[in-house]
């Protein structure tokens, strides 16, 4: 073992810092948001994201979601991606959505951009902070094109990870009036071991984000979640989570299955 | 509780809990990591050389956060990985990475460099 004294320690290389990083997410704000616009439906396969990203891992990744009500047939949705991280700092992804209304049949929805930043190293800061910019060009040009971005935050308790993530979200050219959303997305989970962990999770839409819907016309899910990891030797391996959310809000869907299986290597 | 349909007499009566819930989520993280750690942690040294830590066990102060400084000598990237310590990072082959961890409550904390399981692995013990 060997101590050193900070003061004369090497410093190794961190994570993106606070300024380039505060600098990307004003750019983006202002390039998207100036003239963005919006009506936002919740996704039934969404997920929780964490800050953290991994140099040099690939990813292949499916997600699968199912809402039903209130008054609605079900949808369906599901995605599949191709991911990688190609810094220490910047984690980007490419989904192909599909969507299936009622007893319809699948169709394309949408190719979807996500770039996840991480801000600070796990540990670093009693919080861990990172930034999720998302773009989406759905197949339905009436839909626009869709930015989302906000700021992804963890906490470590022991054993026990929780993540809170707040969004904005808009749509640009679309036919519908244009408005700004706040979504926010959480999740607790008690680390028992690596290939089972629990907790709950919840996803949220209020409405316009200076002008909240009413309680009633907002949407609020919650549920248990399960996740894990199975390794598979070397840089292989199975990440993999799921949930069960009830409505916690009248606008809600009534229930809303969601899973999400990753193969890193 | 309004209404269904209905909208806020004043339009703007609730922006300030929506930025209030933002800035809040916000400034959270920023105010997080104005905060100056770094001069106040211990660092502690791992060296990764033909796929192995050493030391294989390495000794931390419980209760405290600390740095641990993988310096990779070998010539292919490796991940420190513990699911114990909750940490996952990439170091790329004659470079340096620090990890921070703890607090940790007195007890053994496994890691592994998952590119090469088999040799490389590791503990730290928090007391």
């Amino acid at each position: 073992m060997t101590a050193i004294a900070p003061a004369g320690a090497a410093r190794t290389r961190r994570s993106m810092g606070p300024a380039l990083a505060q600098e990307i997410a004003a750019a983006v704000a202002l390039a998207g948001f100036a003239g963005f616009a919006s009506t936002a439906t919740a996704d039934p396969a969404d997920y929780v994201s964490t800050p953290a990203v991994e140099y040099g891992e690939r990813e292949l990744e499916f997600r699968y979601g199912s809402a039903s009500g209130p008054g609605a047939a079900r949808t369906d949705a599901g995605s599949i991606a191709l991911g990688y991280g190609a810094t220490q700092w910047w984690f980007t992804e490419v989904y192909a959505k599909l969507e299936r209304d009622g007893g319809g049949s699948a169709h394309f929805d949408a190719f979807e951009w996500e770039n996840k930043f991480q801000l600070t190293d796990p540990g670093e800061y009693p919080v861990d902070l990172g930034v999720l910019v998302e773009l989406e060009v759905p197949h339905d040009r009436d839909e626009g094109y869709e930015l989302k971005l906000g700021p992804l935050l963890q906490k470590d308790f022991g054993l026990v990870q929780v993540n809170a993530n707040a969004f904005l979200k808009r749509h640009y050219r679309a036919s519908e009036p244009e408005v700004t959303e706040l979504l926010y997305q959480w999740q607790v989970k008690y680390r028992w071991r690596e290939a089972f962990e629990f907790g709950a999770q919840g996803f949220g839409d209020v409405g316009k984000w200076d002008d909240w819907d009413a309680a009633r016309e907002q949407s609020h899910i919650a549920g248990p979640a399960v996740f894990g990891k199975l390794r598979l030797g070397g840089r292989q391996a199975l990440v993999w989570n799921a949930g069960y959310l009830f409505k916690v809000s009248h606008a809600a869907p009534d229930h809303t299955l969601r899973a999400q299986v990753e193969y890193e290597f | 509780m309004p209404a269904l349909g209905a909208r806020p007499t004043d339009p703007h009566a609730r922006m300030p809990l929506a930025a209030f819930a933002l800035a809040a989520l916000v400034l959270i993280g920023l105010g997080a990591t104005g905060t100056a750690t770094a001069a106040a942690e211990p660092e502690f040294m791992l060296v990764l050389r033909d796929h192995r830590f050493a030391p294989a066990e390495i000794t931390v102060p419980a209760g405290a956060r600390v740095r641990l400084v993988v310096d990779n000598q070998d010539a292919a990237p490796e991940e420190f990985d513990s699911h114990a310590l909750n940490r996952e990072k990439v170091i790329p082959g004659h470079t340096k990475a620090t990890i921070y961890i703890g607090p940790l409550a007195p007890a053994r904390y496994e890691f592994i460099g998952e590119f090469n399981a088999a040799t490389a692995h590791g503990a730290v013990v928090a007391k």
